[in-house]
């Protein structure tokens, strides 16, 4: 526990404690309609005591929507790190551990999908689909999978070879017990480091996807459309892009510095 | 000779396979192509006329043998929406992308060597805390960001370069550069920072080897042992890494070719993906997928003339 | 006789994230022109930490001198307190004046350059000579250290060398610039026998040839008794004796030094007598290990081998496919008895782990049988082998590896006895408290994660985890190598007291032929995949008759200063490789029986 005093874990941490906090009680206090009120009296006005970081070109508050950005955001990235976990644990650890025939196949797929960039492939599948928030998590998710069996199934392969699974193996323990006992709490520590810094990418793919319009639809609050939405107004109204690009910016910083800290206690090669 | 047959095999295996995961992606998702290209609320024999046309009444096989067939014999079809072959497109815009790449890459490298070193060989002092705060604010902006950031800066507010729009090198080369070199810049960026942290831990895992201690106990000065005998081992994995980040280069051209209104690779796909022109996706799909997959394989064999270990056999 | 080196109350710290740690403190001695001085310790006692400082090369560890003077009398006779040279000072000592060799000839050597460049760069600077005047002298100093092919390693990478010839390299690489004063920092720990031997008796060559002083840090009381001409003690950082090699191996005045020497077994020690014997310990567990007679048994055949023979595939290609085959274990046939000791002795890659692996099938054989209780446990399926393993445990090397690290002692102990449901509830936690007591863990540690333990008692875990399914058989893979040579005595002692008390065979994989003449009832000698000779272990020992038993009996360093034997250059053969090509079909193995039960192999 100690270990995460340092700068970099507590500036991680308390960024992430603040950015999760937002996006949970945000939208429980803020109601819905807040994020969509206009008010064409003030439109891109800089930010001012009214609008703490001022308003877009439809006159809408940023304050509010890039709390009410946060929950979708947070909502996405973390649905599509869990999908992608949930296909790629039990992919890269059956591969790592039993090795041999099914290895071969399995790896060879792997690689084939990590040919293609996994921005390109989540902007393909949201296309194919159709653009909406669900089809978004599954795009970004699909799109992480075979990262994340490639790491797992290398961590799996270690595991698998180690005197102690050996023993278990001679003791009489079957091959679902060895996974579950012996390989599974050993590549947890870098499924969760991995998951952390995939959070991160997550954030930025969803904020990608929706600033070329492929993955949260307007009127919905979203980073990436606010970012998308302040192109055209620059000059006149930079602080339409800075506060959505800031709130991206902190989010992956926070799971960034949060990853690194948690790859330092958490990884045993590192010590 | 063996090594480099073998490796040959591999990528027509690995084409092969591409193909397969770019048509299943495009084809076997839920989803109705002629649907997706017409929209939800066109009339039914509209729709009827275009999948007959585009040949979707055949079973699966039949219409990916149809494509793969008409790859290899260099008729890649017609554009939808450019109502142009698309072979003539890929050619077409591939250059303009393959600028963007080589310079971004170039940006990122000629930074993030000294600061990844710099940081290593500093661990845990201020130097390594001033590199390693930079790169990890670097990795921690979308890319996007830095070329808004860009536009305003240098486009807007200094004027020294194009925001948006493409020169053909062929009109005016000093242009082409010009207009490459914001998106190249923000790119670069993105990629330095990742690639310092990835050098900053190559090296220190390189500065803790045996071999260095030898190096010192030989009396050699430190800058001799770290920039001649620990930046040698490091080379090798730093062209990997850097080599593997042309994946991700390719997924953020899209979003800066977009940003930057510059026709390239990535802004055709982003057209192709955005209409729906399925002929179109399914070709920049696999070609990039391609080019990825071919970078590699040039990075493995450069890896082979660097480092005496890996030996051709 | 002046001294070119004299440390005086040397202390050097360590900042770490828990505050300071002191890693040496008031360390004292001598080294005269021409002597060589062993500073001996077990892990943690600072031998390392004294080298380094002596070098200024602690700096780069994180380590700081905080007190005391290293003085080193230079070339031109000026006296240097290395403690407060500057940098430049130094670089113009450290591979000039003092020449140093380190443990790991795989990673010592840069791998990008070849051996060329490592071996000129030094001397051009230090000498300011030429490229081609250096690159003569590389020549000259590869012939040295007797290279076979010298012109053709100048321009070889490290990886295209063997172990041997790297630490050769190295130690030319040292030697470049005819420095004063040699450091030498387990230069053989990570080397096989033979080639220890050979580098052994190269430092004494040159040591004799150049008259130079030689710092010799080592664990392993045996080479110290070979190679010192004084000793230094070292405990936890400080000096505990120091005096003539003869002082210490024959009048040793601190325990600690008595403890250590009694625990390190002598290579003929053991001559004309009949049955293994407990390692000598002083204090209380000499007391337990004086108690326990061994208990003559009937012989009675416990597990047979029958032409056991396991192939590795080398891969290649695209498919994968199998272009070659690894030979780990060819033709071995043995049989142990019950309550009895079979060792398998060899140097690395001889196949004797594959050996014990194939027969507990954590490897699949490629061919043969392992009879154990009546069954082929090559023939058994899937569900019969499982069982059939029960009667079979194994004890790793490693024993940090060899327990999970995320999971309780308890649970790790008591994991066999659920597999099979013999125990469950209280009648479990019996059974596991019971375990922990017989290999004498206090049994509050059942709660505990491994890594609040030493390595010693995670071997005796791990001995405890075998024991759970009450086997017949405990194959003990180098289960002893990766310990201190106290805490190895203590736990050979207690694999021997479970031996008399429950009957149990082991079949004990090793590379120290000391500890193997102690323990061992039948030796077998494995050479590549192959056992070429095996017997009882008087008969191993006493008349070995393979040639390769011969020299790697006559590599063994003795701990004993009276019996050296590593004057003379020595040059034993090189082990070829044991990949094949696929279809290679190699010639059984026959034996010729020289004495009763003592089988060596026809070539």
């Amino acid at each position: 526990m100690k270990r995460f005093l340092t700068t970099k874990g507590l500036i991680g941490i308390i960024l992430l404690t603040v950015i999760g906090l937002i996006a949970i009680i945000g939208p429980m206090v803020i109601p819905a309609e807040a994020g969509t009120a206009m008010d064409m009296t003030a439109r891109r006005s800089p930010p001012s005591l009214k609008h703490l970081f001022g308003t877009d070109q439809l006159g809408r508050d940023l304050l509010i929507r890039v709390i009410l950005g946060a929950r979708t955001s947070l909502q996405i990235a973390v649905s599509a790190v869990v999908m992608s976990i949930v296909l790629g644990l039990p992919l890269g650890l059956i591969s790592g551990y039993f090795g041999g025939r099914i290895d071969n196949v399995l790896m060879r797929l792997v690689d084939t999908l990590l040919a293609f960039p996994a921005l390109l492939l989540a902007l393909t599948i949201s296309a194919v689909l159709g653009p909406n928030v669900q089809n978004t998590i599954i795009a970004i998710g699909v799109a992480f999978t075979p990262f994340l069996a490639r790491i797992i199934r290398g961590e799996a392969l270690r595991v698998a070879q180690m005197p102690y699974v050996e023993a278990a193996r001679s003791s009489g323990t079957t091959d679902s017990m060895i996974m579950v006992r012996h390989v599974l709490p050993n590549i947890l520590p870098a499924v969760i480091v991995q998951g952390t810094i995939s959070l991160a990418f997550a954030i930025l793919a969803e904020a990608g996807l929706s600033f070329l319009g492929l993955g949260t639809q307007p009127p919905a609050a979203s980073w990436g459309l606010m970012i998308q939405a302040s192109r055209d107004q620059l000059d006149i109204a930079p602080w339409t892009a800075l506060v959505p690009g800031l709130a991206v910016a902190r989010t992956v910083l926070g799971l960034n510095m949060f990853g690194d800290v948690l790859r330092d206690i958490l990884d045993p090669r590192s010590k | 000779m063996t090594y480099i047959l073998n490796r040959l095999l591999s990528v027509i295996l690995t084409l092969f396979l591409i193909t397969l995961v770019t048509f299943a992606v495009t084809n076997i998702l839920p989803g109705d192509v002629a649907m997706m290209i017409m929209g939800t609320q066109s009339n039914p024999e509209a729709l009827a006329g275009l999948r007959e046309s585009l040949g979707l009444n055949d079973p699966l096989l039949v219409q990916y043998g149809r494509w793969i067939g008409g790859m290899l014999s260099g008729d890649w079809g017609n554009s939808l929406i450019f109502k142009k072959p698309i072979a003539e497109l890929l050619a077409q815009k591939a250059v303009a992308s393959a600028i963007i790449v080589v310079m971004s890459m170039t940006i990122a490298l000629a930074m993030a060597v000294p600061l990844g070193v710099w940081a290593a060989v500093h661990r845990d002092k201020w130097q390594d805390t001033v590199s390693s705060t930079s790169a990890l604010m670097g990795v921690s902006l979308p890319d996007f960001f830095w070329g808004i950031v860009m536009i305003l800066v240098f486009a807007r507010w200094l004027g020294w370069f194009p925001s948006s729009g493409f020169v053909e090198p062929s009109v005016d080369f000093m242009g082409t550069l010009r207009h490459a070199f914001l998106p190249s810049l923000a790119l670069g960026l993105g990629l330095m920072a990742h690639l310092t942290r990835m050098t900053r831990s190559t090296m220190t895992g390189i500065l803790s080897q045996e071999f260095i201690r030898v190096a010192r106990a030989k009396g050699l000065s430190e800058r001799t042992v770290i920039w001649r005998y620990a930046l040698a081992n490091a080379i090798g994995p730093v062209i990997t890494i850097a080599g593997l980040q042309i994946g991700y280069l390719f997924g953020s051209i899209i979003v800066m070719e977009f940003l930057f209104s510059y026709t390239g690779m990535g802004w055709l796909t982003y057209q192709a993906l955005l209409n729906r022109d399925l002929p179109l996706i399914q070709a920049t799909v696999f070609v990039i997928a391609a080019v990825v997959m071919l970078t590699n394989l040039a990075v493995d064999l450069l890896y082979v003339v660097i480092d005496p270990r890996i030996k051709l056999g | 006789m002046n001294a070119i080196v004299t440390v005086d109350h040397l202390r050097v710290e360590f900042a770490t994230d828990g505050g300071t740690v002191v890693g040496v403190e008031d360390v004292s001695f001598t080294i005269a022109p021409g002597e060589t001085l062993c500073v001996v310790g077990e892990s943690g006692s600072g031998k390392s930490v004294t080298s380094l400082s002596l070098m200024r090369l602690v700096e780069f560890g994180g380590g700081t001198i905080t007190a005391g003077a290293l003085n080193f009398v230079r070339t031109d006779g000026s006296t240097l307190d290395v403690a407060a040279a500057s940098p430049q000072v130094m670089g113009g000592v450290r591979g000039n004046e003092i020449g140093m060799i380190f443990q790991e000839p795989m990673t010592a050597l840069n791998p990008v350059f070849t051996v060329e460049r490592q071996l000129t760069d030094g001397l051009m600077l230090h000498k300011g000579i030429s490229q081609q005047a250096a690159s003569a002298r590389a020549l000259d100093l590869l012939k040295s250290v007797r290279i076979p092919e010298p012109e053709r390693r100048l321009r070889q990478y490290p990886h295209e060398l063997s172990g041997g010839m790297r630490q050769r390299v190295v130690i030319a690489m040292a030697m470049a610039c005819e420095p004063k004063l040699l450091i030498a920092d387990e230069p053989t720990t990570a080397l096989d026998v033979t080639i220890q031997a050979e580098i052994l008796a190269l430092i004494n060559r040159l040591k004799r040839e150049k008259g130079m002083a030689v710092l010799f840090i080592t664990h392993d009381m045996a080479v110290v008794a070979q190679m010192a001409d004084r000793v230094v003690v070292m405990y936890r950082g400080r000096i505990v004796e120091t005096g003539t090699v003869q002082q210490i191996f024959e009048h040793p005045r601190e325990d600690y030094t008595k403890a250590l020497l009694a625990a390190v077994p002598k290579l003929g020690e053991m001559k004309g007598k009949p049955a293994p014997e407990r390692m000598r310990l002083i204090g209380d567990d000499a007391a337990r290990a004086a108690q326990i007679a061994p208990k003559p048994r009937k012989p009675e055949l416990l597990l047979q081998v029958k032409n056991l023979t396991t192939r590795f595939p080398v891969k290649g290609g695209i498919l994968r496919r199998t272009v070659a085959q690894v030979h780990a274990v060819e033709d071995v046939s043995f049989a142990l008895n019950v309550g009895e000791t079979l060792a398998l002795v060899g140097e690395s890659g001889c196949g004797k782990s594959s050996c014990g692996r194939s027969i507990l099938r954590l490897v699949e054989p490629t061919s043969g049988e392992v009879w154990i209780g009546g069954r082929d446990i090559g023939a058994l399926n899937h569900h019969d082998l499982r069982r059939a393993r029960a009667d079979m445990q194994m004890v790793f090397q490693d024993p940090f590896a060899s327990l999970n690290p995320y999971r309780r002692l308890k649970a790790q102990v008591a994991e066999p006895i659920q597999n099979f449901g013999l125990a469950h509830g209280a009648e479990l936690e019996a059974r596991v408290l019971q375990l922990f007591d017989r290999v004498r863990l206090p049994r509050d540690y059942m709660n505990r994660f491994p890594h609040e333990l030493s390595g010693g008692q995670r071997q005796r875990v791990a001995i405890a985890r075998a024991l759970a399914l009450n086997p017949k058989l405990i194959i003990a893979d180098e289960a002893v190598s990766a310990l201190d040579v106290s805490v190895q005595a203590q736990v050979l002692n207690l694999m021997m007291e479970l031996q008399d008390d429950l009957g149990l065979s082991y079949l004990f994989i090793s590379h120290d032929m000391a500890v193997v003449e102690r323990v061992a009832h039948h030796v077998g000698v494995m050479y590549l995949g192959r056992i070429v000779e095996i017997g009882p272990r008087a008969a191993i020992f006493d008349s070995p008759t393979h040639p390769y038993t011969k020299s790697l009996l006559s590599a063994v360093p003795i701990a004993d200063p009276n019996k050296r034997r590593f004057a003379d250059d020595l040059t034993f053969k090189p082990i070829s490789s044991p990949i094949y090509p696929l279809g290679y079909q190699p010639a059984p193995s026959t034996y010729s029986q020289v004495a009763p039960g003592h089988y060596v192999l026809q070539a």
